[in-house]
């Protein structure tokens, strides 16, 4: 078919990478983002703009409020199909109670899952979640949307399609081409480390692209590796589901006999049992983590088979020191509170599992480490949308003179998921402080509505860039790459003149208070909109210089 | 805050050693040094050089963090580096010859 394996290389990289890169950028986009949910999370609900919190008492904080928490009205809808008969008022039967937290969040996710009753399949359980705030057990409303680790952040993993685990698997094959295209491009490239410095900005169009998305890709070529990889391990249940289809029974027996080895109760007594104080297990696990010179805080807190004589409690410590999640797990029996199992260390398979994907996820502590990500993620992102540009600068002379709309498509869409992309996060943004505190009845609540209109604000920036694109057919600019730069630098301002505005907090004041999170994610936008006027400038100039373009010799071609 | 001027010493031993392999080789010599001429054997000393100051900043990194962590921060600090240099090349080429004290940079 090919003339030598280089070409089949480059033409896996070329239309494998046009059709797959526009769900590559948002899953970059928004992991790069990802990096700081907790922060963007901080800016998006202003009662929670305090300092990260412990995990707070178990038996005067948590279970008071696990005690009342119940399903949300979507969830159960989402679970009728489910169950033969109707659904019950209230949920009764807990099988799990659980809160995490990092040192990064001032207030604290809990969850519960609830046993369905009349449930078609074994195993069936329905979750509540709250947000509370550790310091007085207060909640906070449940429809404020975390825009952080809420929305950027299955984003990024899911594209929020839930729909038969639509996006899960179009992320995981996205990823799987990601690989692919890293090493045809190695394969391509051929001069990897003697252009490794190579980005020559005045040669032709052309020519600077290619540079560019040689040299981003190729600096941070471990890092997109290693995250295209991890993602795909973290996932790894989702795409061989071989435990629950073909393996289901061998599965349950392996459930049984690891209760058996650990002494951890597989299923309930049935016998109702109290639940003893939680506060003195934990004071008990962090003495152990102490005495093996492990001391640290709570980082994950689980009860199993709530309220039944086979309950118990497991506490693991919070990860923020390596690049596990957590770990040094200690159980203890819910109603004596007696140890019933400390974790012994990983085994070398479990070690190589929790790296992977803590050094994906990464909750631990280190700042220049995140600071790089968010580089690692947006080199990403600039590796990709000059890999369209490209696509569109070769083939644009050709498609003018054919009169195909080839390129024309390709730049349109270019635009929808750079510029277009950063609008719609900067929308949602602007939409979380405009706002009311509660929607008015009849309408939807309050963080459906934010997304909602994050989708609205990309639709339409895809529609102005399908409708400005014209041009591109007659081998000129898309003028919206211009003007949605302008728009981007816009929305970035208002974002945080909003966030003054509706909070007092502006940028002085966050600045002088230390308080990072907030001022963090407001310089970051206005950098971006700095960066945005910068490129709508050079644009613009650009434009002007007519479109007489300079062409050099063509080079040989890459891609 | 030890800390932090180790991870930023590991930073600039990155940047510094990219900037010697960047040195190393021809056509970067010929930009940021302009008319001194490129001698093979200087460039080889560069070459050691650059290896040297990677490895440099791959020890700081290890004196602030585990392995484990120390490895990706250096992996990181690695691209960072590499991208500082290249578009010092693109755009400042000439201040690369700052990582050249003495007569070779003056010619």
């Amino acid at each position: 078919m090919f003339q030598n394996f280089r070409l089949s290389m480059a033409w896996l990289h070329t239309w494998f990478g046009l059709v797959l890169g526009f769900v590559l950028m948002v899953v970059f986009f928004f992991g790069a983002l990802s990096v700081f949910d907790r922060e963007i999370d901080r800016w998006a609900i202003p009662a929670s703009r305090f300092e990260a919190q412990p995990m707070p008492s178990f038996d005067t904080v948590l279970r008071p409020v696990f005690e009342t928490m119940q399903p949300s009205a979507d969830r159960i809808e989402q679970m009728r199909d489910k169950v033969n008969g109707p659904l019950p008022e209230r949920f009764t039967v807990p099988t799990r109670w659980g809160a995490y937290t990092t040192h990064r969040d001032p207030v604290l996710g809990m969850f519960v899952g609830y046993e369905v009753p009349n449930a078609k399949e074994p195993e069936t359980y329905i979750f509540a979640s709250r947000t509370i705030d550790p310091r007085s057990g207060a909640s906070l409303p449940d429809d404020h949307l975390k825009i952080g680790s809420g929305f950027f952040y299955p984003l990024h993993y899911s594209l929020t399609l839930y729909w038969k685990d639509l996006g899960y698997w179009i992320v995981g094959l996205a990823a799987l081409i990601m690989l692919a295209a890293l090493v045809s491009g190695v394969v391509m490239h051929r001069k990897l480390f003697r252009e490794l410095f190579t980005f020559r900005p005045n040669k032709s169009r052309q020519r600077s692209l290619l540079d560019l998305h040689n040299l981003t890709g190729v600096v941070a070529l471990p890092f997109h590796f290693f995250f295209a990889f991890t993602g795909l391990v973290i996932f790894a249940g989702i795409y061989f589901p071989i435990t629950h289809t073909q393996l289901d029974p061998l599965h349950e027996l392996h459930e049984q006999l690891e209760a058996q080895e650990t002494g951890l109760p597989h299923e309930r007594a049935g016998v109702p049992a109290p639940i003893a104080s939680v506060d003195a297990m934990v004071a008990e696990a962090q003495r152990r983590w102490a005495a093996k010179d492990m001391a640290g805080e709570v980082g994950f807190l689980a009860v199993q088979h709530v309220g039944d004589a086979n309950g118990y409690v497991s506490i693991y410590r919070a990860g923020t020191d390596r690049i596990a999640l957590t770990g040094e797990g200690i159980h203890f029996k819910a109603s004596t509170g007696e140890v019933l199992r400390e974790d012994p260390p990983s085994t070398a398979v479990g070690s190589v599992n929790e790296f992977l994907t803590g050094l994906h996820l990464q909750h631990f502590r280190h700042w220049l480490l995140r600071w790089l990500y968010l580089m690692g993620g947006l080199v990403g992102c600039v590796c990709i949308a000059t890999g369209f540009l490209f696509f569109v600068e070769k083939r644009k002379r050709q498609h003018a003179r054919q009169n195909s709309q080839g390129a024309r498509i390709v730049d349109a869409l270019a635009v929808t998921t750079v510029t277009g992309m950063m609008l719609a996060a900067l929308g949602i943004l602007i939409a979380n402080r405009l706002l009311p505190d509660s929607m008015p009845l009849g309408w939807p609540e309050r963080g459906a509505m934010e997304r909602y209109l994050f989708w609205g604000t990309w639709a339409l920036a895809m529609l102005h860039a399908g409708w400005r694109s014209g041009p591109v057919a007659q081998e000129r600019q898309n003028p919206a790459w211009r003007e949605q730069c302008v728009a981007v630098a816009a929305l970035a301002i208002a974002a945080v003149l909003l966030n003054w505005a509706t909070t007092g907090d502006h940028l002085w004041r966050t600045l002088s208070l230390g308080y990072w999170p907030v001022a963090g994610v407001d310089l970051f936008m206005l950098a971006a909109a700095a960066i945005a006027l910068g490129a709508a400038r050079k644009l613009k100039q650009r434009g002007a210089a007519a479109p007489a373009t300079r062409h050099e010799p063509p080079e040989p071609a890459h891609a | 805050m030890l800390d932090a001027c180790l991870l930023l010493a590991a930073f600039l031993a990155a940047v510094a050693g990219m900037g010697w392999l960047a040195l190393a080789m021809e056509p970067h010599w010929e930009q940021a040094c302009g008319q001194a001429p490129y001698q093979p054997a200087l460039a080889g000393w560069l070459r050691r050089l650059g290896a040297a100051a990677l490895a440099a900043s791959l020890l700081l990194c290890l004196a602030v963090d585990h392995a484990s962590m120390a490895v990706l921060v250096w992996f990181m600090v690695l691209a960072a580096a590499t991208l500082v240099i290249a578009f010092t090349l693109s755009w400042r080429a000439r201040w690369l010859a700052a990582l050249l004290p003495g007569a070779a940079a003056r010619a």
